[in-house]
């Protein structure tokens, strides 16, 4: 596992007429292991920091390298390998593919990736009992509550044990009791797995689990400390 | 290997649950293509079938797949111009020639009068035990008895020509021709059988007996207007006809159907033609709804693409999903046309009475039963254009879906 | 409240336009095809029988009851130089003409051949007959000339004859005497049809009735009418006007000539055949982008509702946009289709293969669609009406519309 260094990332929308600025000259390094929340306000360049970090988004300019690989400068399809392989996405909802069943979209990665059918399953049905959806694995998406699916999009996030889990504002659908659960999810899996967590989120019952706070508006950052 | 296995089966299982998805657009579009194939197939044997029943009858006609005679005899088809029966290597030929069918004729305009009407006629002069297989003329026997042998002294009428010269069965009728030296030969003949051709224009025209009869009258013996040979079947003659060229003596013309009807020739040719035009129409009106189907498919999933491409999918496979669920709607429509298809024309293989039309069908040279014919090749055209030129149109509408942005399709609504 | 009504439903169809535009492709590839392969049909019926009964058999002819069944010597009509005179006064037509027809055996001092021979009006025949016009060696018949006969170039090939040759020829009269003459060759036509090009020749009626025996009688009257749809009105009159229908009955070319127009019958069921699998095709893709539309409307369709629109309203709406949906299909489809059609009734139309089918329905080698109203609108607005057929069921959906449960769904 590797460190993610970005260094000067500049990226700019069209909306209309106005130009936003969604990331201005950001430098931040994540360690392996860090558990990670971005905060601020919304239109403050989390999301678009998440997204060029996971390869979904190509920055204007700067450069972020994982390890020794230039994210930056890679090809559609070599971003979507390095995704498959190394990184785990969350998302706020519809995280989850309708047409599979919670186990089928814990699979669905590792099914992509080629590993063996035997393995698949064991995996997937050890990730989602760690999850807490024991017994819901044949479920699909729209027969599990909101916190239930949020869940199943973390086990599927987590189960090929990647570098890096990415969440974007992962609790904005849940009541309390969810998001907190979630939440100690993550935590655990941090602890347990040894992966690196980044969560954009301005939600407050998050940033509580965060160990590092990363606050940022107009698109730089204003504030990073340890918690 | 391993993984493409995987991607296949994983693909696959999306294509199949997505077709589901929206239950009503893909019955409709199943609906719309099982009538596309339906109309492809179902046309397409009924036309084969027709043409098919001209040629056989244009054929039957004629007769024979290849005919040999006297070079000038097409112009001037008189007994001036006729030929020495086949000998020695040139029947010995004939005679391995594997469908064993080949019979000589005489064919000589002539006048037919009965007791009350004259008429010009075509008198053939035949071998009857080879008839059979020649012209199927004693099948259209519809009364009286077919000849008996090459001397029967008997003549063979149509019915609508009996009834023209007020004459019929077991009555006698004068027949009068010219010898090779343009004297007038004429001799008595009874009739002993009365034949309905398919086509009416050929009752009135063609009148049988027997060859050698007609040699003694026409002062020819031992000389014959045409060597009719016919072939296991008449779309693959060439290499019989090759043989009979190379073989036949060199002062003789020998000339295959296609080039003695043209009309049949071009029927012929002109089939495939026709049922490639056929299957391109109506496939062209499908692509419309199928390509419009794909484009609400995609449309109605563009977060999802989205999000297993974030999830790594790698844009040439999503491509491929959507490919794949186009081509599991196709096959299952091909599966439910060809089966409709099936279902429709085994009832009508007994043959379809278009009697209604049966003069204009005569006009075409058809008769008034309609036999569908399937063909296996026009099954396997009708399907490959399907599914060859379906996963084709399918191509652009998956191209874009995979060509999605992953951040813009995960933020649409 | 109407414009408005317009403007939504306008404004819906463009919300997919790519839907919208696929489903409207359908129906301009239809209509236009339809368009097209109508024209086209109705151009080479046209053709067909104008050059299948202009060579020969004319719109109308007058014959004995029985001669059409059993074309007899003895099935005469009489006086019928003067008849066909009266008939021309009568009509106010020039296109009449007497012929009778009888069989001979031609010789020529080589060969023999049992031929059609006609008697005509020389003068007359031209008019109801495209034969005069087809003679190209030699000239055709003069009026009134003795011994002088049209044979065909077959025929003229078959007696190894030229211009100036004589011919004699010999049938049996109406009394059942021997008919006979001699006569000399003075044209070789050439129609392109093989049976009339093998055993046909034309002498002068005057003298065929001498030869025959048949004093002033004939077999026929031929009316070729200025254009076919005439040939009606000039039946009835042409029936009014004859006393005695035991000896002379008129019969149109329908009767002259069945295969014609059973060959064309055959020729439309096969055609619409495929005409109403296009048309089917594009009800389908109508269907399934109504029926989308109309489904993924559910909410908003929904609170309609709540705002006090009623069901129908909403099937009114849905027609609209189909309508207008179809109306543009149909606008953009007649266009192209015009286009197209227009361009190939100038320049004409042909395929592989088509010279052969031509020659046996009587039709020349390059075709020409003809445009009319009718071939324009005919195929377009049927696709219309199954476009609108096809709608109804989306339309209906509406009714089982609850607009809470709807407002409620996705």
């Amino acid at each position: 596992m590797s460190a993610i260094h970005c260094h000067q990332l500049c990226k700019t929308f069209h909306q209309g007429d106005e130009i936003i600025t969604g990331l201005d000259h950001v430098d931040i390094t994540i360690e392996t292991g860090e558990f990670v929340c971005l905060s601020g306000p919304s239109g403050s360049g989390k999301t678009t920091l998440l997204n060029a970090i996971g390869g979904l988004d190509t920055p204007d300019s700067g450069e972020i390298r994982m390890g020794d690989l230039r994210i930056d400068q890679l090809k559609r399809g070599a971003l979507a390998d390095m995704r498959l392989h190394h990184i785990g996405f969350v998302f706020q909802a519809y995280n989850l593919i309708p047409v599979l069943s919670a186990r089928e979209n814990v699979e669905f990665v590792m099914q992509v990736q080629g590993v063996a059918t035997a393995e698949r399953a064991r995996k997937a049905n050890a990730i989602l009992a760690e999850v807490g959806l024991q017994g819901l694995e044949d479920r699909r998406p729209a027969q599990l509550s909101g916190g239930q699916q949020q869940r199943v999009a973390v086990a599927r996030a987590i189960v090929s044990q990647p570098d890096l889990v990415l969440a974007d504002e992962p609790t904005a659908n849940l009541d309390s009791v969810a998001a907190a659960h979630l939440m100690g999810l993550f935590a655990s899996l941090n602890e347990n797995h040894g992966a690196t967590f980044v969560i954009a989120t301005h939600d407050k019952r998050v940033m509580a689990y965060a160990r590092r706070l990363v606050k940022m508006q107009d698109g730089k950052i204003i504030s990073d400390e340890a918690q | 290997m391993a993984a493409h296995r995987l991607h296949f089966s994983v693909l696959l299982t999306l294509s199949w649950r997505n077709l589901w998805r929206n239950h009503r657009r893909t019955g409709i579009m199943l609906g719309a293509i099982a009538v596309g194939v339906w109309a492809m197939i179902f046309m397409t044997a009924l036309m084969r079938g027709m043409v098919d029943d001209m040629l056989n009858e244009g054929i039957h006609n004629l007769p024979g797949h290849i005919q040999i005679q006297h070079p000038d005899f097409l112009d001037d088809p008189s007994v001036a111009n006729s030929i020495a029966e086949p000998a020695g290597e040139f029947e010995a030929l004939l005679q391995r020639i594997e469908s064993k069918r080949w019979a000589t004729r005489i064919r000589v305009p002539a006048v037919i009068a009965s007791e009350r009407e004259t008429r010009g006629i075509n008198l053939v002069g035949i071998e009857p035990a080879a008839e059979a297989d020649v012209s199927g003329l004693p099948e259209l026997l519809s009364a009286g008895r077919f000849l008996e042998s090459r001397k029967d002294s008997g003549i063979i009428i149509g019915a609508k020509l009996a009834e023209r010269l007020e004459t019929r069965l077991g009555k006698r009728v004068v027949v009068m021709s010219q010898d090779p030296d343009n004297n007038i030969r004429e001799r008595g003949f009874r009739i002993v059988g009365i034949y309905r051709a398919k086509l009416p224009g050929l009752e009135e025209f063609n009148v049988y007996a027997a060859r050698d009869t007609l040699q003694q009258l026409l002062r020819i013996e031992g000389r014959v207007s045409q060597i009719i040979v016919v072939g296991e079947d008449y779309r693959d003659i060439e290499p019989l006809y090759r043989q009979v060229r190379q073989q036949a003596p060199a002062d003789l013309q020998v000339r295959a159907w296609y080039e003695i009807d043209t009309y049949l020739a071009t029927m012929f040719n002109m089939m495939d033609g026709f049922v490639l035009v056929w299957v391109i129409i109506i496939f062209l009106a499908l692509s419309f709804g199928l390509v419009n189907t794909l484009v609400m498919a995609i449309f109605e999933r563009v977060r999802e693409i989205g999000l297993i491409q974030a999830l790594g999918m790698r844009p040439a496979l999503i491509l491929y999903q959507i490919l794949m669920e186009s081509t599991l709607l196709l096959l299952i429509g091909l599966g439910l046309g060809n089966g409709l298809a099936l279902a429709t024309i085994k009832p009508l293989e007994s043959g379809l009475d278009i009697s209604v039309v049966a003069e204009g069908m005569a006009m075409m040279g058809a008769s008034s039963m309609l036999y569908p014919k399937l063909t296996s090749s026009d099954l396997l055209l009708a399907n490959s254009v399907v599914i060859l030129l379906g996963v084709l149109t399918s191509i652009l509408p998956a191209w874009r879906a995979a060509k999605l942005d992953p951040v813009r399709a995960l933020n649409s609504t | 409240m109407k414009s408005v009504v317009l403007r939504m439903a306008w404004r819906n169809l463009w919300r997919h336009g790519r839907r919208t535009w696929l489903t409207v492709g359908a129906m301009i590839f239809s209509n236009s095809l339809l368009v097209f392969s109508i024209s086209l049909q109705f151009g080479s019926y046209d053709m067909m029988i104008d050059n299948s009964l202009q060579t020969f058999s004319g719109h109308i002819q007058l014959q004995h009851p029985s001669y059409l069944d059993q074309p007899k010597m003895r099935y005469t009509l009489a006086d019928i130089v003067a008849n066909a005179q009266k008939l021309r006064d009568e009509l106010a037509l020039e296109s009449i003409s007497a012929r009778a027809s009888g069989f001979a055996l031609a010789s020529s001092n080589k060969r023999s051949h049992g031929i059609q021979l006609l008697g005509v009006d020389a003068k007359h025949e031209p008019l109801v007959s495209t034969f005069p016009g087809l003679v190209n060696e030699g000239r055709y018949l003069g009026p009134g000339a003795q011994e002088e006969i049209v044979i065909g170039s077959i025929l003229a090939r078959n007696l190894k004859v030229g211009i100036g040759d004589e011919l004699s020829f010999l049938g049996s009269g109406l009394d059942e005497s021997f008919a006979a003459g001699v006569v000399t060759v003075v044209g070789i036509f050439e129609s392109g049809i093989p049976d009339l090009d093998r055993a046909m020749a034309q002498i002068n009626l005057g003298y065929f009735q001498d030869s025959f025996a048949m004093q002033r009688a004939g077999h026929s009257i031929v009316i070729r009418a200025a254009h076919i749809d005439d040939v009606d009105g000039l039946m009835a009159r042409i029936s009014a006007g004859i006393d005695d229908p035991s000896r002379i009955v008129p019969r149109d070319w329908n009767e002259l000539q069945p295969g014609l127009r059973q060959a064309i019958q055959a020729d439309m069921t096969s055609a619409w055949f495929m005409y109403i699998v296009l048309i089917v095709l594009v009800a389908f893709s109508v269907l399934n982008t109504q029926l989308m539309s109309v489904l993924e409307r559910t909410r908003e369709f929904g609170t309609m509702m709540a705002l006090g629109l009623k069901p129908i309203h909403l099937a009114r709406l849905v027609m609209l946009e189909t309508g207008m949906m179809t109306a543009l299909g149909l606008l953009l489809g007649i266009t192209l289709g015009a286009l197209i059609t227009a361009y190939l009734s100038v320049v004409g139309f042909s395929y592989p293969g088509m010279e052969e089918m031509a020659v046996k329905f009587n039709l020349p080698d390059r075709m020409y669609p003809a445009i009319s109203p009718l071939s324009l609108t005919l195929g377009p607005v049927i696709v219309a009406l199954g476009s609108l057929l096809a709608a109804i069921y989306p339309a209906l959906r509406l009714n089982r519309l609850q607009p809470i449960e709807a407002m409620r769904a996705v």
